[in-house]
């Protein structure tokens, strides 16, 4: 079944952001969204299916999203800068490997993807272009992220975050 | 990274004396900011401006289209001009009409795109845009002054030069947004653009088409021309908030870029041995030029107008203790006001830089992010400890527990989605507290690394709150100037500063608080008119009256 897809475009900062906060509003440590954010972009952008990100967001506090930056972790601490990340979304974990500045080389295997970092040398510029979100994804993404909204008060109205109530000078 | 001699240079201020906010918080333009970076730019592609469309009744509402050519590509200001009812115009960013509404758009829009951008543009947050907007804006007139100047034009007359000094702008922009907001363009789609690579290039390019649209809209509404000297003098205004403080602290490379382009000037200007008869002049020109600008600024808050008089009496001090004969003279200028406020050091580095481009200009190439963060991880719990022993005594430092060392939370409001300041024993929210909170993660992190050893990555499997801090850490050996060494959720920790840090890159002057959370500025005061931009566009460093 074909997800429906909005029919906005999106920016990659927006999505970006959009997704930043999702995990923050699911559970996720500061880090770890801002990790997730990064390869939101990436796995949309190389077309990965919008599935694994919703998968990704559903086993918070706990999953991929907390997991993958520390196994990258673990394959940077390498002596040769090579290991395996182990996921059940092999397609997701491709996708933090990308957001890395080094240059690396990738294969995808049935239960994750094995991974290999040259930290002296960066990677390549990624490309920009727009992205359409499933329904679904945006949904999702809106109901979490407006988890760590913090509602209007009148003291925070007085604190000053903003000018007068009119500005006629 | 070019391949030439870099000049030479002493060694650069410490980033534990430059990163402190209270001086942050007395930064001033510098031949740096982006502004004059930018105008460098325009006068040297020999850029024209043009106006293809202006649609406007008598009364200055209707819509124009403003294009110039830069580095190969074409761009357009459009610019929709509305009837607002007074009672609708404030600059909070909660405002939901504006006197008038841009969109610096890519390339020459059609009949079309015109139509489609003056429908949506004067709703501003509330429309959805396309990858052909690159920036968007907004700006409210300065009523009593753009009533002002119609009416002189109007009786035949040039407007009253105290009252254009006085407030220095006819329209004020109350935000102006870019990289993919509301849809608009990524700036990865500008970034390498001729012109345009410079950190908000694209921003301040709108800002400066937006000032001559402003002039443009009070001569047509008042019938005459204004005297080119006094429209020099009419910049534009911007009310800034809260929504600008946390990108200091989300965005640490470009933050360090900037500032280390900054003291790597500074550095280059103190190692200059000795100057000649001509560079002493300028030197003594562009003190004096500075105690007028300084005359010139006046705010009517009563605290920071009482800052800014102490300012000029030390200034006179310190202009008067100028020996420019000496070796090493910039240097001693600098050592001369050491013990003075960091309003007047600050106001000092400034001055030093400004005469020499020739030895700084080339600088502002290196303020921007086009790579991202590039820096080697650090893989044991040891590495960890000791890179925050030697960069981040300045976390370490604050009992955290204490009230007063976390009195604020950094939060985002439902209503605006826009960052706020909250007051954590006052008000709620503190649960959804954002991550601006460094120096006390990057504590947390080193208080769990006590008893450890051996894998980083053993430890954030057992500690996965400390992703962030350990990143921050990372990058705080290759990139010294990237955080603000202090404090951000102390009771005392004013975000004014890190405005004024952030608008003095812009290239503003006049800042004009009306809190510790928001501040009215002028942009593109002095700068370059259009028809001027080949006839002294690199000349307007704190600009002053012509009076």
């Amino acid at each position: 079944m074909v997800a429906s897809v909005c029919l906005v475009s999106w920016s990659a900062n927006e999505v970006q952001a959009l997704a930043t906060k999702a995990a923050r509003g699911g559970g996720a440590p500061a880090g770890q969204a801002a990790s997730f954010g990064r390869a939101a972009v990436c796995h949309l952008m190389a077309g990965r299916s919008a599935q694994d990100l919703i998968a990704a967001l559903a086993a918070l506090p706990t999953g991929p999203i907390v997991t993958l930056p520390v196994a990258l972790a673990q394959v940077l601490e390498t002596t040769d800068g090579s290991g395996t990340l182990l996921s059940d979304l092999p397609s997701l974990a491709q996708s933090y490997a990308d957001t890395l500045p080094f240059a690396h080389e990738i294969a995808v295997t049935s239960h994750g993807i094995e991974l290999s970092i040259q930290t002296d040398k960066a990677g390549p510029r990624s490309s920009v272009r727009r992205l359409d979100l499933p329904d679904d994804l945006l949904a999702l993404w809106n109901d979490l992220a407006a988890r760590i909204l913090v509602p209007e008060s009148e003291a925070s109205r007085l604190g000053g975050a903003g000018a007068g109530l009119t500005d006629n000078d | 990274m070019k391949d030439f001699d870099a000049p030479p240079q002493v060694p650069l201020r410490k980033p534990d004396d430059v990163m402190r906010l209270a001086r942050m918080g007395s930064m001033f333009p510098t031949r740096l900011s982006f502004l004059r970076s930018l105008m460098r730019r325009l006068a040297a592609d020999n850029v024209t401006v043009s106006r293809p469309v202006w649609m406007m009744d008598a009364e200055g509402f209707g819509h124009a289209v403003y294009t110039l050519e830069l580095g190969g590509h074409t761009y357009s200001l459009v610019a929709v001009s509305t009837d607002l009812p007074p009672e609708m115009r404030t600059d909070r960013v909660i405002a939901t009409a504006w006197d008038t509404a841009y969109v610096l758009y890519d390339g020459v829009p059609d009949a079309s795109e015109i139509a489609r951008i003056t429908a949506a543009v004067p709703k501003q947050e509330a429309a959805r845009f396309t990858e052909r907007d690159l920036i968007l804006s907004r700006a409210n007139k300065s009523v009593r002054l753009f009533q002002n100047v119609v009416t002189s034009l109007r009786a035949g007359q040039q407007p009253d030069a105290d009252m254009v000094r006085d407030v220095g702008y006819l329209m004020r922009t109350t935000a102006v947004y870019g990289n993919g907001k509301f849809g608009i363009a990524d700036r990865a789609v500008i970034d390498t653009r001729p012109g345009l690579e410079g950190p908000f290039a694209a921003e301040m390019l709108t800002v400066w088409l937006i000032r001559h649209f402003t002039h443009d809209l009070v001569e047509h509404v008042g019938g005459a021309a204004l005297d080119p000297v006094l429209k020099r003098h009419l910049g534009i205004g911007n009310s800034t908030g809260l929504g600008m403080a946390p990108f200091l602290v989300t965005h640490p490379v470009l933050l360090n870029n900037w500032m280390l382009a900054r003291e790597t000037a500074l550095a280059r200007v103190r190692a200059v041995e000795t100057l000649d008869d001509g560079q002493q002049a300028r030197i003594v020109e562009l003190a004096a030029r500075a105690a007028q600008h300084l005359q010139e600024w006046t705010v009517p808050d009563p605290e920071h107008q009482a800052r800014i008089v102490k300012l000029r009496a030390d200034w006179e001090l310190a202009r008067a203790g100028l020996d420019l004969t000496a070796e090493h003279p910039m240097d001693s200028a600098l050592r001369g006001v050491a013990d003075q406020s960091l309003d007047v050091q600050e106001l000092m580095v400034a001055l030093l830089i400004e005469p020499f481009g020739d030895l700084v200009d080339g600088l502002a190439e290196c303020m921007g992010d086009p790579f991202g963060a590039f820096c080697q991880p650090l893989c044991t719990v040891e590495a960890i400890a000791t890179a925050i022993e030697g960069g981040f005594a300045w976390a370490l430092k604050p009992d955290y527990d204490d009230t007063e060392c976390c009195g604020q939370f950094w939060y985002v409001s439902e209503a605006k989605q826009e960052p706020r300041l909250g007051l954590r024993f006052q008000e709620d929210g503190a649960d959804l507290e954002s991550p601006l909170d460094i120096g006390r993660r990057i504590k947390a992190l080193y208080s769990d690394l006590a008893g450890q050893s051996g894998s980083a990555a053993q430890f954030l499997a057992k500690h996965p709150e400390h992703v962030l801090a350990i990143t921050r850490v990372e990058m705080g050996a290759q990139y010294p100037y990237g955080e603000i060494r202090d404090n951000l959720i102390a009771t005392d920790c004013l975000p004014i500063d890190m405005l004024r840090c952030k608008l003095s890159f812009f290239g503003a002057s006049k800042f004009d608080p009306k809190s510790d959370r928001w501040t009215r500025i002028t942009l593109c005061q002095g700068a370059p008119l259009a028809q001027d931009l080949q006839n002294g566009a690199d000349d307007w460093w704190l600009p002053v009256s012509a009076s």
